[in-house]
């Protein structure tokens, strides 16, 4: 379970709270400089809030002993160093986590990068940088996925590929957290984010209320509808 | 620790580093030896094969910076803004772990790359000049080693300070092989003899250009106190800022 709560910045975010619901997947839907990516960092432990708490099954992401195990989280870029092969990143991962080097290879095949593991990372197309950074988040096995924008920026097979991923992720009954500004996902549930505040949350349909589409809500409740 | 070691070991320019640490204190020695000779025999011995030491620590600073500055580096043109310490932090969010972690490991590399170049530093300079070179000493072996250790890890704070390792690099190898600015303050006032960079090298070597004649232990205390300022103001701001 993730838990939002009252989380402010100065000029960033205003008292945003809200959950993810265990086994389910949650979309944070929000048009770009929303607020979701500084929300995201903030339930990593990446940035401080000003005020408010974000936790993870009731903690706060930076006393998990053993991160990796609990939540998986994919953020713009690979993580990797340029220099660094995809394998040599995901070994010390696997070490910093004491999860066995085992791991390595199964989220490797996972993501279907088992071919480039020996390639340097400064040489993945964005795709495949992309991809690299799912199985940095698989590599725990964990109960929980924190994704942001896992779409921007592919192409349509990166698309379909990342569709077919995250389809997966559902089925398994992970909990997961997909921040986008784009409804190209099916979800359980969904969290509106505009100008630093929770504008709705609720299922689809709560949120699509009177609107034709759910695309028309999110469209009026942003304000991005005058475009 | 384990994933720093893997992590600082796993990268090209951190071979650089231990490869130009390894090789040129000793390479020197030979490069060296001529104009050695000639010193000898004009009575100046007291440092002998310990002088051509100093030249190693580049090996060091470079490993103290490239710890920190790989973890800022962009990791592609597709996200100019991304860079590993996002990885780093997800991994090990305890900030006040991840850097003792990092010390211990590049203290460790470092400290095996400075006791390997040493001493072969010195034997070889018993090969090359048997008649003039000093007896082998561990103490002051010991000592070049921990003031490189110590170099490594002011370079390391320094460049988390900075976020920024060409800042470090410029001013350390500036510092250090073309220009000493703490060499030439020291003409204007003996403390300046204590400054970070210059005070541990009294821990090994007996003849130091100036006025002022510092104790080895004296040295060793000044500059670790040193480090551990700037490691206190690097963990300072690495645990406050946001990554």
């Amino acid at each position: 379970m993730i838990s939002i709560d009252r989380v402010s910045r100065p000029g960033i975010l205003h008292e945003v709270s809200f959950e993810a619901r265990p086994g389910r997947v949650t979309g944070f839907l929000g048009p770009n400089g929303a607020g979701k990516t500084s929300t995201v960092r903030i339930l990593l432990g990446l940035d401080r809030p000003a005020t408010g708490t974000a936790t993870i099954n009731s903690q706060p992401y930076a006393s998990l002993p053993r991160p990796l195990t609990v939540v998986g989280a994919l953020l713009d870029g690979s993580g990797a160093h340029r220099a660094r092969t995809a394998r040599a990143h995901l070994r010390w991962l696997a070490a910093s986590n004491a999860l066995p080097r085992a791991r390595v290879d199964e989220v490797l095949e996972a993501v279907g990068l088992t071919a480039s593991a020996g390639k340097r990372a400064g040489r993945f197309s964005l795709g495949m940088s992309r991809r690299l950074g799912l199985a940095a988040a698989l590599l725990g096995d964990p109960p929980v996925l924190v994704l942001d924008e896992p779409f921007n920026g592919l192409d349509p097979a990166g698309i379909q590929w990342m569709r077919a991923f995250l389809s997966r992720c559902a089925t398994e009954g992970r909990t997961v957290l997909l921040s986008s500004h784009l409804l190209d996902f099916p979800v359980d549930d969904v969290v509106v984010i505009d100008h630093g505040r929770v504008v709705a949350r609720g299922t689809p349909a709560e949120v699509q209320g009177d609107h034709d589409s759910l695309e028309d809500a999110f469209l009026s409740l942003t304000g991005a509808a005058t475009w | 620790m384990r994933a720093e070691l893997s992590k600082l070991l796993g990268l090209p320019t951190a071979w650089a580093g231990l490869v130009l640490g390894l090789i040129a204190a000793p390479a020197l020695v030979f490069v060296n030896t001529p104009g050695l000779r000639r010193a000898l025999e004009s009575g100046r011995i007291a440092d002998l094969g310990y002088e051509n030491l100093g030249i190693g620590l580049l090996g060091a600073l470079i490993l103290g910076v490239v710890a920190v500055s790989s973890e800022y580096t962009s990791t592609g043109d597709d996200s100019p803004g991304a860079h590993q310490m996002t990885a780093t932090l997800l991994a090990m969010p305890r900030r006040s772990h991840l850097l003792v972690a990092k010390g211990v490991a590049l203290s460790l590399v470092v400290a095996v790359q400075g006791t390997l170049t040493a001493s072969a530093t010195m034997l070889l300079t018993q090969v090359m000049l048997p008649d003039y070179a000093p007896p082998f000493a561990p103490a002051r072996i010991a000592a070049a080693v921990l003031y490189w250790t110590l170099l490594g890890l002011l370079a390391f704070a320094t460049t988390l300070i900075f976020r920024n390792g060409i800042i470090t690099l410029t001013v350390f190898i500036v510092n250090s092989s073309v220009v000493s600015v703490s060499y030439l303050l020291t003409k204007l006032t003996p403390w300046a003899a204590y400054l970070p960079d210059i005070v541990g090298a009294h821990m090994f070597l007996r003849s130091m250009p100036g006025e002022t004649h510092i104790p080895p232990l004296t040295a060793g205390l000044v500059m670790t106190t040193w480090v551990a300022a700037f490691l206190a103001a690097a963990g300072f701001f690495f645990t406050r800022r946001s990554a």
